[in-house]
């Protein structure tokens, strides 16, 4: 090891080192239990304070006794030292104590490798954007100052080895890209580590009360894209059907996930519509698709209420293709559950049973009766807010009868009791409505704020058929959606659409659908790339047969042919031109040497040379000191024109020894 | 790093006669360093986590890194190639002195070569970072044990830059001499050294006692003899003439010494410089060759290097 890394770091590198270090533990500190972060805080921080104090560091008893305290710490904290969290909490303990023992050149090799470490190690927790862009950041960051440590004196531009590690890491790109294409992705991990407790994600669960929907409603969050592979159906078409609620305590609504049957018949009346969902973690196990969905994926089973379940939990973002039919016909009902769809709640007030009495006191059918509890919330002053006031012990009366201002599941709510009370079959719905056309990527976005609940009713010859009271109170809900980040401006005040759209709006909203296509892009090929959209990929570039080990082979050739284009790049720049009166001056040096093998050593500049020569060669001083004074006089004199550098080669070309 | 357990297999830099190397691919030797191997060592554990959790920023971040300490070879390789050494001039030394040899290190790229270290095992190493299209004189020393010509070793120039991840080295080869003077030795006897010889022609001007007039400086004269307020005056160099019958004028006469050889030529060389730096007139008198006494720095060089190539 050369002499050099043994040199002490300066403070500017101490100072630099610290900072950088600490700024890539920085998002861990919130990932770590707080004795770790506190630890590393105050260490980082001591370490601070020590710049240019050599007495305050620690000797090495003491650095062995922090060493002891900080791995006790990490073991009590994690008894098991298996997981995630225990490595990152053991890799931040472990970059605190380095940083303590950090005084001379080598280590910076050293921590700038625990940094690249612990960069990687932020994205098992997080995958947002602003991350990756902090990661690569740090990664620029920290290569500079592995690049300044090697090079002897420290640049003369303070910023100069940030531009080389910039031109560097550029030049890494192409590698990096052939190298993420090509590497042969594997569909289950090497090995199963304990599963650790996930973070809240949001979405629509498996039970709703007044008020959960309208919570979501609130969040601009993507629920999940959808590729249509022909025309996008209509919004009024667009209903996203997730869990399916048949049972109630009067407040709460439950979806029923243990019930195993498996769907009736579906006859469908036009041709399915072909699509894939791309779906973000959701709480649940519901895929989403248009109702009704009748080709599912293989890893999921549509049961007899039509709920579309997946095998396994949605912890991450999965991707999966259904074919639905939006005008449909169901068969017959089952008794069982003909009376699970009548059965009512307690809290069902005698105003309510009034209420519906009255509809059926005139004759009609069953889809008379829909159609007048329809025009009730039509004709009655009902409003529709994401803020509605606070309902009590029987909501669904105090709802239909005195604050008469609710969101969706109010109005899903109420009217599935009511078809209950007139003896209708009904159930609640949940799931979205809707979704944004991204027209610069022919998709559909639906986020969590187009969460919805709507009715189903079981009419005789029909089936099974949705019924929205929303629409009654509120059709623009269904034609347009609420944008939420206009909502949080009105708090308590009834929801107002997307009407206005100012020019400023307009490019704003442009802007977010440019940004939200690229974002999408960037799910579905980079934080997406799976083993499946690598073969899908391989069969666009039409390398269909690639696949294992020859893909392998495909990524080292690829990754090579990069390299060795890199490689002529650079050694294309190696070749400089000299300065054109340099090169005729050593072309008269090779004469000479040519014709009298006088070499020029390289020491010797132009009149030593000529001097030499001419004392070996006393016939040949006129033409030598000719060419030499006219040759200072060009290069350093003031004689430089075109013509001269002319006359300079016509001399050198006709010196003839 | 033991780059001399390769010895014979190595493919080197030589100089051409005008003393300059050129680098070229072929003589470019590299390896991983240490901290490369460790390098290695991470980028497989970050592979190895981000198949476990199917972590495709994970996949991102590795092959990045993969992609950098591949090209980060690449630059530390391009950092030495078509870098020139040249020799630089080697001031003569004595015996047991430190040889400086002086070597030019050329850059003719309009790009930085940093981090670049020349290093003679056992004796010594040099460093520089080189500016975009510019040249730098560094030395190298040896430790000259006997006195002759004493050839500047093989020796490796390498590079661990930008990354450190990577070694990169050449071996060169220059023609490059130091002159290495006898160790000065004892002093020679008084009665040796110092002998007043009677001028016959009388006085002509090369004394050192009365000033008799002055003449237009000649190479070779001693500086002390230059008249300085000429100079201030801007009449030219001019040197002042002394008379005196007496000039101070010895010989250094290899046989009225005894001793072996380098003992003889230890003295001899002591004499020489005891005489020029008396301001002697001294002539050297060898048994193959004869210097007649005269004075100046060139006639002292002349002795020396005949006292080293004896």
């Amino acid at each position: 090891m050369a002499p050099a890394a043994r040199m002490p770091l300066s403070r500017v590198q101490q100072y630099t080192l610290l900072a950088l270090l600490t700024l890539t533990a920085l998002p861990h500190l919130l990932n770590v239990e707080i004795r770790v972060s506190l630890l590393f805080l105050l260490l980082a921080g001591y370490r601070f304070v020590a710049v240019g104090r050599g007495r305050l560091l620690p000797g090495k008893l003491i650095l062995f006794l922090i060493t002891m305290g900080a791995l006790g710490n990490v073991l009590l904290l994690y008894p098991i030292l298996f997981g995630k969290d225990a490595g990152v909490a053991l890799l931040v303990s472990m970059l605190a104590l380095k940083l303590m023992e950090m005084r001379v050149k080598r280590d910076v090799h050293i921590l700038v490798f625990i940094g690249y470490f612990m960069l990687i190690t932020q994205f098992l927790y997080r995958e947002d954007t602003w991350l990756v862009v902090y990661a690569l950041m740090m990664v620029i960051a920290l290569t500079a100052t592995l690049i300044e440590s090697n090079r002897i004196h420290p640049s003369a531009h303070p910023l100069g080895a940030l531009k080389v590690s910039l031109w560097m890491l550029a030049q890494s790109l192409p590698l990096m890209i052939m190298l993420f294409i090509f590497f042969p992705r594997f569909s289950s991990p090497l090995w199963n580590l304990v599963e650790q407790k996930h973070s809240a994600v949001t979405g629509v669960t498996g039970n709703i009360s007044p008020g959960s929907i309208s919570r979501l409603s609130r969040s601009s969050a993507v629920a999940f894209r959808v590729d249509f592979t022909q025309q996008i159906p209509p919004p009024s078409q667009r209903y996203w059907r997730g869990p399916v609620f048949s049972s109630s305590d009067g407040k709460n609504w439950e979806a029923d996930e243990a019930d195993e049957l498996p769907a009736g018949v579906i006859k469908g009346l036009n041709p399915p519509i072909i699509y894939s969902v791309t779906l973000e973690p959701t709480p649940g196990r519901w895929l989403y698709a248009l109702e009704l969905p009748v080709e599912i994926p293989a890893d999921a089973q549509l049961r007899s209420d039509y709920q579309l379940l997946r095998n396994t939990p949605i912890r991450r973002r999965i991707r999966y293709d259904v074919s639905s039919v939006t005008d449909y016909q169901t068969g017959t009902l089952s008794e069982e559950v003909r009376t699970k769809s009548l059965l009512l709640p307690p809290g069902i007030s005698p105003r309510m049973l009034d209420l519906v009495d009255s509809w059926q006191q005139r004759n009609g059918s069953d889809s008379d009766v829909v159609l007048r509890a329809l025009d009730y919330f039509r004709e009655q002053p009902f409003f529709y807010t994401l803020y509605p006031p606070p309902l009590g012990e029987s909501p669904a009366d105090q709802f239909l009868f005195e604050t008469r201002r609710g969101f969706c599941e109010h109005y899903a709510t109420s009217f599935t009791l009511l078809m209950r009370i007139a003896g209708i079959p009904a159930r609640m719905v949940g799931g979205y409505q809707g979704g944004q056309v991204n027209p610069l990527g022919n998709y559909l976005i639906v986020r969590q704020s187009d969460a919805h609940a709507w009715s189903e009713v079981w009419l005789q010859g029909r089936g099974w058929q949705r019924v929205d009271p929303t629409v009654a109170v509120a059709p623009e809900r269904i034609e347009q959606a609420i944008d939420p980040t206009l909502i949080n401006d009105v708090i308590g005040a009834p929801v107002l659409f997307n009407l206005e759209e100012g020019t400023l709006y307009s490019v704003l909203k442009k802007l977010r659908w440019g940004v939200d296509a690229l974002n999408a892009s960037w799910h579905r090929w980079v934080l997406g790339y799976s083993k499946e959209r690598q073969l899908y990929l391989m069969q666009l570039l039409h390398l269909g047969a690639l696949h294992g080990q020859k893909l392998a082979f495909a990524m080292i050739a690829a990754t090579g042919l990069s390299l060795l284009l890199l490689t002529l790049t650079l050694l294309y720049r190696v070749r400089s031109k000299p300065d054109p009166v340099y090169s005729t001056y050593l072309d008269f040096c090779r004469r000479v040497q040519r014709f009298r093998g006088v070499v020029r050593m390289a020491h010797e500049g132009p009149l030593d040379f000529a001097e030499r020569v001419t004392s070996k060669f006393p016939e040949l001083h006129a033409s030598v000191a000719a060419i030499t004074g006219l040759y200072i006089a060009i290069r350093y004199g003031r004689q430089d024109s075109k013509s001269n550098r002319r006359r300079l080669k016509r001399m050198i070309r006709s010196f003839h020894g | 790093m033991n780059f001399h357990a390769l010895a014979p297999l190595r493919r080197m830099a030589r100089g051409n006669s005008g003393g300059r190397a050129q680098i070229t691919p072929r003589c470019i030797y590299i390896l991983p360093t240490g901290y490369g191997l460790l390098f290695g060592i991470l980028l497989m554990l970050m592979l190895t986590g981000s198949i476990n959790y199917a972590n495709n920023l994970g996949f991102m971040l590795t092959f990045l890194l993969v992609g950098l300490g591949l090209v980060g070879m690449l630059h530390t390789w391009r950092n030495l190639l078509g870098l020139e050494v040249g020799s630089g001039r080697v001031a003569p030394v004595f015996a047991g002195d430190e040889a400086c040899f002086g070597i030019h290190l050329i850059n003719q790229r309009r790009s930085a070569r940093s981090g670049l270290q020349m290093h003679i095992p056992h004796h010594s190493m040099a460093s520089i970072d080189l500016n975009p299209v510019s040249s730098e004189l560094l030395t190298l020393s040896v430790a000259s044990s006997k006195r002759g010509k004493l050839p500047l070793p093989r020796f490796t120039l390498s590079t661990r830059y930008p990354l450190g991840l990577f070694v990169a080295w050449v071996y060169v080869e220059l023609d490059s001499e130091c002159l290495v003077y006898p160790k000065p030795g004892e002093r020679m006897p008084e009665r040796l050294l110092t002998r007043y010889d009677q001028s016959k022609s009388g006085d002509r001007g090369v004394g050192a006692d009365d000033f008799v007039g002055l003449r237009h400086y000649r190479p070779g004269d001693s500086p002390r003899h230059i008249n300085w307020r000429a100079v201030a005056r801007e009449q030219g160099l001019q040197t002042k003439l002394f008379g005196g019958d007496r000039t101070e004028r010895c010989w250094l006469d290899w046989n009225a010494l005894q001793g072996d050889k380098e003992q003889r030529l230890s003295q001899l060389c002591r004499g020489v410089l005891e005489a020029s730096g008396a301001e002697l007139e001294f002539g050297l008198k060898l048994p193959d060759r004869e210097f007649t006494p005269a004075r100046g720095q060139q006639h002292r060089a002349d002795c020396l290097a005949a006292l080293a190539l004896y």
